[in-house]
């Protein structure tokens, strides 16, 4: 039986990853050979597809779970399972969802490249870069920190001038991160059933290993300086990399504050920090929008703290109608109209309805409890 | 039939008189920014140094001097309004060096294999927005003052030589084709 699950698992992976192919964006000359048009043209089918895709995921995500549960699933195995998940989601197509990895080669490019800083100049800047024609946010100087930047040095030099190399560079150094991620919620929560929560979540993976977001990439910086706590010095630098990275690890300064103050700490800076970064997640729209990566900020945190009861039911929930979020726009096709309205339905309902529910039974319960 | 037309050539020629005619370029000068005689005058100068090594590179390099130059040309006019002479000439040939600068960004940009079609088309309009202001300010100011600051010897500026000096340097820019 467990063959049979890691079987289809891995077979679920691959098909994830041709379905990503369908995504392909029409002015990616470089991929002009597997461009289909398929989800420009074929709308319906490819919402219907990818709620299939992620309900699934969800569903290996909790047969997971329930086998760790039982105890049939081994260290080793859950290792077998992140290595795999890496090594099949790298050759996803990773603009599925948001051009955000385009952005962080543009940037990379217009520094190392054109020698410019990304901080004033923009890439629309440089007409007729070829990178123009699918960029999306070409009118836009640097968003992240410059830390951020500089090790975007590492797979854009590996790229050696050509552009898929360089997609893969930067995909393969996001799941380097992914896999560092895993290894410190492990190191951290001591406990295997913690890094399955985290790692093998639908929404980690497909944010870090298929879109290739830079927000795991902040997350080990925050994990590291957690780790090596002890080593003070240490530690405060690698949390400072850490808001170099992305800013949004600012708001865990009262946590550090903390533990510099304090001799050691207990796993309740887990929840407190988990909570700062919930908060900071929560007020995202004031800046742009809540964009479902945006809870990779707390989401290993969390499950460092716990693995269990109905807060980790809740996030997950969250996680499912945070991937979910993508329907309306995938359906129309336009980010005006109903579709903000319809993905802060898709992402509060399911969380709160269970809410109420587990809300409500305990008060049920509390209250045939006290009568008996 | 005539007086309507008699009415409507009369409406149009007083629309033409009333409706304000704009500047001949799009370019937008910055508003006047921190005064010599301010207190944090010179820490501002400062800053406004240091952020040339933030805008590195040839286009950064060619936005930093060419902002620098937009801001003196506006402190000088503002300085020149106020009659302030000297403050004014300084400013404007502060001016003039940071749009000296504009150009060679551009040349070792182009070296650089940058497409430099915009930023081209931005400068000439910046030396055309940059000549009105200095054809105005010709006509406002004295062609010559003579500056007599206590316990120092006078000193004569040539304010009309440098607004020519000004003037005839935006407009070879202008006139440029890379």
């Amino acid at each position: 039986m467990k063959k049979l699950i890691f079987s289809l698992y891995f077979f679920f992976l691959l098909s994830f990853g041709i379905f990503s192919y369908l995504f392909i964006d029409p002015n990616l000359i470089y991929l002009s050979r597997v461009y289909t048009g398929f989800a420009l043209t074929n709308r319906s089918l490819i919402t219907l597809g990818y709620s299939l895709f992620i309900s699934s995921f969800f569903v290996f995500y909790l047969l997971f779970l329930m086998m760790l549960k039982r105890n049939k699933l081994s260290i080793k195995e859950v290792v077998t399972l992140i290595f795999s998940t890496t090594v099949i989601l790298l050759f996803a197509y990773p603009a599925m969802l948001s051009y955000d990895i385009f952005n962080y080669i543009a940037t990379a490019k217009l520094l190392f490249f054109y020698h410019e800083n990304p901080y004033i100049i923009m890439p629309i800047e440089f007409a007729g870069d070829p990178l123009l024609l699918f960029v999306h946010a070409a009118n836009k100087t640097a968003l992240y920190g410059p830390f951020w930047i500089l090790l975007t040095g590492v797979p854009y030099f590996l790229g050696f001038g050509n552009f898929l190399v360089t997609l893969f560079n930067f995909k393969l150094f996001i799941a380097i991160f992914y896999l560092a991620s895993s290894w410190l919620v492990y190191k951290l929560s001591n406990n295997i059933k913690s890094v399955v929560l985290f790692s093998l979540n639908p929404l980690v993976i497909i944010e870090s290993l298929v879109s290739g977001h830079n927000d795991i990439v902040m997350m080990v910086f925050v994990l590291a300086s957690l780790y090596l706590a002890k080593k003070k010095l240490i530690g405060i630098v690698l949390y400072l990399f850490s808001v170099l990275i992305k800013y949004s690890t600012i708001f865990l300064f009262p946590v550090y504050v903390f533990i510099v103050m304090k001799k050691s700490f207990s796993k309740k800076i887990y929840l407190y920090a988990s909570i700062l970064m919930f908060l900071i997640f929560l007020l995202s729209p004031l800046r742009e929008e809540l964009y479902p990566w945006y809870a990779i900020w707390f989401l290993p945190l969390l499950y460092i703290f716990t693995n269990k009861g109905p807060l980790v039911l809740l996030t997950n929930l969250l996680c499912f109608g945070l991937l979910l979020s993508y329907l309306p726009f995938m359906y129309s096709g336009t980010y005006f109209g109903l579709t903000p309205l319809i993905k802060y339905l898709f992402v509060s309902v399911p969380v709160g309805l269970t809410f109420l529910f587990i809300t409500i039974n305990k008060l049920v319960w509390q209250k045939s409890s006290n009568r008996f | 039939m005539k007086k309507l037309k008699i009415l409507l050539i009369s409406l149009i020629f007083l629309l033409s008189i009333v409706i304000p005619s704009y500047a001949a370029s799009n370019y937008v000068l910055p508003y006047p920014s921190f005064m010599p005689g301010s207190k944090i005058y010179t820490l501002h100068v400062l800053w406004q140094k240091a952020l040339k090594f933030w805008y590195f590179g040839d286009f950064g390099q060619f936005e930093y001097n060419l902002k620098e130059a937009d801001k003196y040309l506006v402190e000088a006019k503002t300085l020149f309004e106020y009659k302030q002479y000297l403050l004014g000439y300084n400013a404007l040939q502060k001016s003039n060096t940071y749009f000296k600068n504009t150009l060679p960004y551009l040349i070792s940009a182009k070296k650089h294999g940058k497409n430099i079609l915009e930023k081209e088309i931005i400068l000439r309009e910046a030396s055309l927005k940059h000549e009105e202001v200095l054809i105005v300010l010709i006509q406002e100011v004295p062609s010559q003052f003579r500056w007599s600051p206590e316990k120092v010897s006078p000193q004569d500026l040539n304010i009309k030589n440098l607004i020519e000096e000004s003037l005839s340097l935006r407009k070879n820019y202008e006139k440029t084709d890379l």
